[in-house]
């Protein structure tokens, strides 16, 4: 009996930290994992892995690549996070990191004809996955409709030119600010202003004949 | 505004960060002019369709991956901060033994009865008396009268053993006939 109501102490307890993390602001729950709350980190994983997920593939293109690179983004964080200066944002160092890993992928990717190779038949063989992202209430036609847009959509933003496209999506689908780019990206905020110019016009002009 | 302007500031324009006369100015553009005004729309229903992307869904073993992942790097931490400690504690106790070790080393050298070094008396040494060679050159008069390739050894000879010489007033003639 003792040991039951033990357990369930345990557990409201355990309840109690995960609602006091999910309230908290980054930084705080940062300042927890650091100071011995191990479900610190659980919390920014949840915060941020489909976040970062759709970074990643958003950028590089490959889902399983993606999760892969994401899962490196957790790792690093973890090893590193007792150098992480909290007087910046977290979501700015975490975003950069995967900045960072994404920019290396697709650099190796172009110096090694095989994996860019492999990238492509994958996705090749994509093409027949069942349908995942649609709502399975729609008609056929309208769930084709959707998906060949999206297909549309995916190959427009991947034809634009990876510096431009880093900024797009960060500033597209993460709704980051100007500054935050500039820091993630490591440029000044004109040069982020005058990417994101071009990247606007450039996925505009690329997507207008099937939108028109 | 012109065209150019207008582009220039179509990123602040569509993000809606422009200050509120810059944005009445745009506005007025657009309403003026109509290839602006195309591209306005074609650019903000680009992004429409772009930030209405449907969203990627993590797979299913992405969190046990991820959770193994972090567990190993836990292990390894604590492997590798194990290690270094062991090491550290080796490092430590192997630094003592070596000092002991020198000290007893030094000790017995120190008390031990082996043999020393044998202390010789002081060797004095005297400086012999030189030994007054007859001259055998002849007088600066003469050597100056002979040939210049005789004179060389007998005037080296004779520069050498000046301070005897002159200190010796009995001097002799070369005899060259010998």
């Amino acid at each position: 009996m003792a040991d039951i109501v033990r357990k369930q102490m345990v557990a409201v307890e355990g309840a109690t930290v995960r609602e006091r993390l999910q309230a908290m602001d980054d930084s705080a729950v940062v300042t927890a994992f650091l100071g011995g709350e191990e479900r610190a980190f659980s919390e920014l994983v949840t915060r941020y892995q489909t976040r970062l997920l759709n970074f990643v593939y958003r950028t590089i293109g490959d889902r399983e690549k993606a999760e892969d690179l994401v899962q490196e983004v957790f790792i690093r964080v973890y090893r590193h996070l007792h150098r992480f200066d909290r007087s910046k944002k977290f979501s700015t160092w975490v975003y950069t990191i995967a900045s960072n890993l994404a920019k290396n992928e697709l650099r190796n990717r172009s110096r090694n004809p095989l994996v860019l190779f492999q990238t492509v038949q994958k996705n090749f063989q994509d093409e027949d996955r069942p349908l995942q992202f649609e709502d399975p209430n729609s008609r056929p036609d309208d769930m084709y409709r959707k998906r060949h847009l999206r297909e549309i959509v995916e190959e427009s933003v991947a034809k634009l030119p990876e510096h431009h496209r880093n900024v797009f999506i960060l500033r597209e689908l993460e709704g980051k600010s100007y500054e935050e780019i500039a820091e993630i990206t490591d440029c000044n905020l004109g040069t982020v202003k005058s990417r994101l110019n071009r990247a606007r016009n450039s996925f505009a002009e690329i997507i207008a004949p099937y939108v028109d | 505004m012109d065209c150019r302007e207008f582009c220039d500031k179509h990123v602040a324009f569509v993000d809606d960060t422009l200050a509120g006369i810059e944005l009445v100015r745009m506005q007025r553009h657009i309403a003026e002019c109509e290839s602006c005004a195309k591209h306005d729309a074609r650019v903000r229903r680009a992004l429409l369709i772009f930030r209405n992307l449907p969203p990627i869904e993590l797979s299913a073993g992405f969190s046990q991956r991820l959770e193994a992942r972090l567990l190993r790097e836990c292990h390894g931490e604590d492997f590798l901060a194990t290690t270094q400690r062991n090491l550290r504690r080796g490092a430590i106790a192997a630094t003592l033994a070596s000092a002991a070790m020198l000290g007893y080393i030094a000790t017995t050298l120190y008390h031990s009865d082996s043999p020393r070094d044998l202390v010789m008396p002081p060797v004095v040494a005297s400086l012999p008396e030189p030994e007054l060679t007859p001259i055998t050159t002849s007088t600066p008069a003469i050597v100056a009268s002979v040939s210049a390739g005789l004179t060389i050894w007998p005037a080296a000879l004779f520069a050498e053993q000046v301070p005897t010489r002159f200190a010796h007033s009995k001097l002799e003639l070369a005899n060259y006939t010998r």
